[in-house]
Parts: C-alpha cells; structure tokens; sequence
C-alpha cells in the first residue's frame, strides 16, 4: 500500500478512535455519575455516531468518498446543534443553565463546538495533505484493516447502548434530564 | 421520537456491518432528517420561534 494512503487511513482510524473515546466518555459520565443527557446532548450523540459511520465507511471505500462525505455531513450537525445548545444556555437565567459537571472548565455543549470543528479541521487538513481518492484497499488480515473491524464492532457496541439507554430514559415519547421513564 | 432516531442509527450499522452500504447510507439519511426534525422542534419557543432574544448584540 502506498505510504500516502496509509496516512490517509491511520488520519481516518485517528478520528474514528477519538470519537469513539469521547463516546465512551460521555456514557460513563451518564452511567457511573448520573448524569442524564438532555435532548439536544443526544442529538449531539447521533451527530457524532453519524461522523463515525462516514468514518467507517471511508476506512472500507477504494474509490469513493462517499464515506467522508456523510462524515462531514454529521460533523456539520453536530456544529449547528452544539452551537445552538451553547447561546442557548449562555446568559445565565431560570430555568437555563448548562446541564451537567463542567470538564476542564468546560460544560458539554461547548465541548462539542470544539469537537466539531475538529472533526472540520481533519477532514478538510485530510483532503489538502491526500487529495483525491486512491484504488486502494486495505489488505485482507492486516493490522490496521483489524485495527478497522475492531473498532466498528466497537462503535456498533456503543450505538446498541445508546439506543438501550435512550428508551429507558425517555420511552416513545419526549425526554426529560430528571429521570428514567422507564426505571 | 429520540428512540426512534437511535433505531434508525443502529439499524444502519447492522446493516452497514453486513455488507449492506446503499441501505445502511439510505437509513442513515432518514435519521439525519429525523434528526434535524426533531433539533428544529426542541429549539422552537412558542414565545420567541427560533429568535433568541436574551442575546443582545
């Protein structure tokens, strides 16, 4: 495989890992320290599990950047929603205030601004150092293709538990921060 | 609504794990616009709309 498609792949890998780490991060947070996510924090949710199926499928695509095209897509949303959440909550009033601990001096929302910009900023630094796209996949049994399959089984994981979590807090119907519907 | 959104999400991943990619992207667009849908209903006020007027400028 040519080194430059190699990068290409271990930037792609790079991104999915972060997110799925940040991920990770957030349902511990949610399931270890109670703290229940709020509408528009699960949005942010499926933005990011949106930016790592474009990540996905960027990792097995030859030809196509389809996959990078969905990723920027969600990272997009994910901007818009965190943006939105963040003046929403900016001026301190009743009833608005931002919903969880602070990490790093930082509440979620504007955490999530700062991840979509960086997802932006890794695709667009992606497309100017790699250009366009290569006939090349990656080879059957190698490190990095299992590197790839491990961490999309990983992410599928993720998504399972998100979706159990979402229905036993807000059911079929609207979601509220002060509990589990269905506990 | 949310449920449905993070069903959608998953059931694009099982797809897309079994090889399935055109449906696993054509589910995946029904949850982006399901997911704006709902992103437009949460952030609207019966007071305000989409205006935010406690931002002074």
């Amino acid at each position: 495989m040519p080194i430059v498609v190699l990068l290409d792949r271990l930037v792609l890998l790079l991104m999915l890992a972060v997110i799925a780490a940040i991920l990770t991060m957030a349902m511990v947070l949610q399931l270890a320290f109670g703290e229940i996510p709020c509408p528009l924090c699960l949005l942010q949710r499926v933005a990011m599990l949106g930016c790592c199926f474009g990540l996905i499928q960027q990792l097995r695509a030859e030809k196509s950047q389809r996959g990078a095209g969905v990723g920027l897509v969600f990272a997009l949303l994910l901007l818009v929603i965190s943006a939105r959440q963040t003046l929403l909550d900016i001026v301190p009033r009743p009833g608005h205030s931002y919903v969880g601990q602070a990490v790093f001096g930082m509440h979620m929302p504007v955490w999530s601004v700062v991840i979509a910009v960086a997802l932006l900023l890794g695709f667009a630094i992606r497309f100017a150092l790699f250009g366009a796209p290569r006939d090349a996949a990656m080879t059957e049994g190698s490190a990095m293709r299992r590197c790839a399959h491990a961490l999309e089984l990983y992410v599928v994981l993720l998504c399972a538990i998100n979706f159990l979590a979402v229905v036993l807090q807000c059911g079929l119907g609207e979601c509220h921060t002060f509990g589990y519907r269905l506990l | 609504m949310m449920a449905g959104i993070f069903g959608v999400l998953l059931l694009a991943f099982l797809l897309n794990v079994g090889g399935l990619g055109r449906l696993a992207v054509a589910c995946l667009l029904v949850c982006l616009a399901l997911s704006i849908g709902l992103f437009l209903w949460e952030i609207y006020s019966p007071e305000y709309g989409f205006r935010m007027p406690w931002l002074q400028a």
